[in-house]
């Protein structure tokens, strides 16, 4: 043993290595020294700026950039994985089809002139402009910009955007309810509402996991120290609502354990009391009185589970702050009464007439130029529904795919696979093979975000309006092309109205010129004399942001005129035959499986189990006593609809009739990392019910039974909850 | 008897562990034999054509290594300069290819130690005063071992001024 140790110790000072200088060296290199360049992380939609560290042409460290008005210099786990995007061994290293036909997996590389040949023909040879369809994901906005002038200009329907994280953060149904309440009927797009919570006192979040994975949880958890830290004048409080205890909740001062479903009932008993004992500092109540006309606040009581006394000692912790603000979260767009649900929280803000106060809630202001005004807005599920069905009618010729993984991402149910397989060329942007790229003619791989351009208007999050700007850190690693400049060459040969509504000769060009539109904004951190010097100053600070904060007041014109209702939240599956409530919840790692190919992220343990490299099934301790079941005991989850296999984790956080699940394994391809790991819980989702018509995905809303299977295996945890299984490591 | 065995136990472990790092250190130094370069490249040759250091190692006056030439430095002249010679088909092979070229390092320093040239280079001190004549040599071998000694018996000959701070441990172990 002391030999082994003292061979170790004495491993060598001088590395047997290599020196291996640049066949070419890039610009501005200087061997040994490092290089900053600021760019935007890509690795969910909140589009945090950051600098990342070049040594000899090769990305060694991401940071945040803390001149950016987002995260100011901080950076989340998820966005430090992202050299092992831009470095995964699974990546696609050129332009490929199938060789033997759809769903082989046998990939054979192709010239990008030879692909772009074969898209352009396809094109051409179109019977009509509507038969193209475009399903994008995560898109820098840029790209979005130029693919929906390039289907305007020919004539076919705009994008289609869908990806998982998004609808798990609710981003569409949070549209939705701006739109609602803030906009007017011809409002086109109104922004997602900003909570201040960096100032405020009081914050109750409605399923919001604002330090995880909704929105933008690094200017969120920057804004949650801030609040911790007295910025309004004293220990702000957080009291987090929902059935599973998240990590958000476990750093909440209170976790209310509601019952699935009636998150809005309770918003509206807060509410109801509020207007009733005429609480708080805001005069009379009798304006918005009428919204709470109807609410009974011991059936509220009744029906949620949480007590008279505790609602009355909410509402006025709630009303006597003078900056409290209600936050409906992403939880609450997975339940069939989503949307019922949301206004009543919001509901709760401007009763308490906190829109555009210090400490409650804004708009973001628009950035002053035309092409950052609006920022992507996400699709709803029923347009994705929609292009479904078209896709299953053999009505779409062509599919393009971007930066999502619909294979992955939706129920089976949706029928996605089948309505894939119906389209006569499919063609995926994905830049390594993942379930959907397997359904592809052809795979052109798009450059990784640390090699890339582009752009994304920062929404919401930042206190002013800001375009996160997105550069190449390193020369592309292998022969993959920006879907950018592929879609203004297939223009080009296309010719016509689509060549001459996008006349760039590249996507730089584009970036250049949109960039340009900023010159001369006297509310900027800079400006400059002409373009290219605006151009320079935007690659050098990582974009475009105003110098002093700059956030809009809403004005609630949209508030309902009759009292607020929230109906019981209808769940799939009988309550007899399935008597638990299935909560999926992203993976604070993985996301909504994005990450499910970078083994740091495999590798980081759930805050909350401390589990990692798996899929488990979390259950309350008296809920697993009554199915005897235990700590890695595999169980059998069934729906309605599906059913998964997985090792339980006992877990006290979590309310003993519901059981929860992460999102993020059970990929079928996506990599070594990635593929033949856990379940994916949303084969057990059922179809959205008559009470959502249709308008999301209803994550949240099924039930589910547990099975034993009398198998065990051990999930990989850092720690046990209540310290057992420690005696083994003795 | 248990004392016995003990003691030629500790002398065996004390013999394996001498010679294990008698074997470490031995190799490490052999890291400097540079005998197996992809290319057989010659400083002589390129020193007595009149090509100065910093022509090719040209980032030791402004970063930490002084770096070795990109292939397409080598090219800009060997396009036409003794393009025929066997060596030189080497690298113009290496360049139809675009291939980076994997050079054996002869001068090595140990992890712990953060050398840097620019400062070196700044205090006036030649490429040979460390390097030997370089210029002279076929195949480039480490000259000294620059072990700590070897740094602080400069650093210490230094101007009285400077010496607290040459000989500053965290100078170069950060």
């Amino acid at each position: 043993m002391t030999g082994a140790g003292v061979l170790t110790g004495m491993s060598p000072t001088v590395r047997r290595v290599a020196l291996e200088p640049f066949v070419r060296p890039p610009e501005e290199e200087l061997p040994g020294r490092a290089t900053w360049y600021a760019s935007t992380c890509r690795q969910c939609p909140a589009g945090c700026g950051i600098l990342v560290r070049v040594i000899n042409g090769r990305a060694r460290k991401i940071e945040g950039n803390p001149a950016h008005p987002l995260n100011r210099g901080k950076l989340c786990a998820r966005g430090q994985a992202g050299l092992q995007v831009l470095y995964n061994p699974d990546r696609l290293q050129n332009a490929v089809r199938q060789s033997g036909g759809r769903g082989s997996r046998q990939f054979k590389p192709i010239q990008w002139t030879e692909a772009i040949d074969q898209l352009s023909s396809a094109f051409k040879s179109l019977g009509a402009p509507s038969r193209v369809a475009f399903l994008g994901g995560l898109m820098s906005d840029h790209l979005l910009t130029l693919v929906s002038g390039f289907l305007k200009a020919l004539g076919a329907p705009p994008p289609v955007l869908f990806d998982l994280h998004t609808a798990l953060e609710g981003r569409a149904e949070a549209t939705d309810m701006a739109r609602r309440w803030f906009g007017d009927s011809q409002a086109q797009g109104v922004p997602l509402p900003l909570y201040d919570i960096a100032r405020a006192q009081v914050v109750f979040s409605f399923g919001a996991n604002l330090l995880e994975t909704w929105m933008s949880p690094v200017a969120q958890g920057r804004d949650y120290g801030l609040m911790r830290q007295g910025q309004a004048g004293g220990r702000g409080l957080l009291v987090q609502f929902e059935p599973r205890l998240s990590a958000t909740a476990a750093s909440a001062d209170e976790w209310i354990p509601v019952k699935p479903g009636t998150e809005g009932l309770i918003a509206l008993g807060l509410g109801r009391i509020i207007v009733e004992d005429n609480l708080g500092q805001v005069g009379s109540h009798s304006e918005h009185a009428h919204l709470y006309r109807n609410v009974s606040v011991t059936d509220v009581a009744d029906a949620s589970g949480v007590s008279v006394e505790t609602l009355r000692r909410l509402a006025n912790a709630f009303a006597a702050a003078d900056h409290s603000v209600a936050i409906p979260g992403g939880y609450l767009a997975g339940l069939g009464n989503g949307s019922q649900t949301m206004d009543a929280v919001l509901a709760l803000n401007v009763l308490m007439r906190r829109l555009g106060r210090e400490g409650g809630v804004f708009l973001p202001h628009q950035v002053p130029a035309e092409p950052f005004a609006s920022s992507a807005s996400v699709s709803s599920f029923a347009q994705v529904t929609d292009l479904i069905e078209r896709l299953k009618a053999g009505q779409v010729d062509i599919l393009l795919i971007h930066g999502c993984n619909p294979l992955y991402e939706l129920p089976q149910w949706t029928g996605i696979a089948e309505a894939i397989r119906r389209v006569p060329l499919v063609i995926s942007f994905s830049s390594c093979v993942d379930e959907t790229a397997v359904l592809a003619d052809l795979v052109l791989p798009d450059h990784t975000y640390l090699e890339g351009w582009g752009y994304q208007v920062v929404s919401p999050g930042a206190d002013r309006p800001a375009v996160s700007g997105q550069q190449p850190v390193v020369r592309p690693l292998y022969d993959t092309r920006a879907t950018g400049d592929v879609m203004l060459a297939l223009a080009a040969r296309i010719g016509g109205q689509v060549a001459q509504a996008l006349p760039w000769s590249d996507e730089v060009a584009f970036l250049e010129q949109n960039s340009a539109q900023l010159l001369g904004t006297s509310s900027g951190i800079y400006d400059a004399h002409t373009p290219a010097g605006f151009w320079s100053l935007w690659r050098q600070h990582g974009g475009w942001w105003t110098e002093k904060p700059l956030r809009d007041e809403p004005e609630a014109i949209g508030t309902p005129t009759g009292p607020l209702q929230v109906s019981p939240a209808v769940f799939a599956g009988d309550a007899q035959q399935h008597p638990f409530h299935l909560i999926p919840y992203p993976s604070l790692a993985l996301s909504d499986g994005r990450g499910a190919n970078l083994p740091w992220l495999q590798e980081m343990p759930d805050p909350m189990t401390t589990a990692s490299w798996n899929t488990w099934v979390e259950l309350n301790p008296a809920t697993a006593r009554s199915l005897q079941v235990d700590n890695n005991d595999v169980v059998k989850v069934v729906s309605p609809y599906g059913e998964l296999q997985a090792p339980v984790v006992v877990y006290p956080g979590i309310r003993p009739d519901a059981v929860a699940i992460p999102i993020g394994q059970g990929h079928r391809d996506y990599g070594r990392f990635a593929q033949g790991r856990g379940s994916n819980p949303l084969a057990l989702l059922a179809p959205p019910s008559e009470q959502a018509r249709g308008s999301w995905l209803p994550w949240g809303a099924t039930r589910v039974r547990i099975e034993r299977t009398g198998r065990k295996q051990e999930l990989a945890r850092v720690e046990s909850l209540d310290g057992a299984g420690r005696e083994k490591l003795r | 008897m248990t004392g016995r065995r003990s003691f030629v136990i500790a002398l065996v472990a004390t013999a394996l562990l001498v010679g294990t790092a008698y074997w470490r250190i031995h190799r490490a130094s052999e890291v400097s034999a540079a005998s197996d370069q992809p290319i057989p490249f010659s400083h002589r040759i390129h020193a007595q054509a009149g090509v100065q250091c910093l022509f090719c190692h040209s980032s030791a006056l402004r970063s930490d290594v002084a770096g070795i030439p990109s292939v397409q430095k080598c090219m800009g002249c060997h396009q036409t300069i003794a393009a025929d010679r066997e060596s030189v088909k080497i690298l113009a092979d290496y360049w139809q290819r675009q291939e980076p070229i994997h050079w054996q390092p002869v001068n090595t320093m140990p992890d712990f130690v953060f050398f840097s040239h620019q400062p070196h280079l700044g205090a006036g001190l030649s490429c040979e005063t460390c390097h030997g004549n370089v210029g002279q040599m076929d195949v480039a071998r480490q000259q000294t071992n620059m072990d700590m000694g070897w740094c602080l018996d400069c650093h210490l000959k230094q101007p009285q001024e400077k010496t607290a701070r040459l000989a500053d441990c965290l100078l170069c172990h950060k």
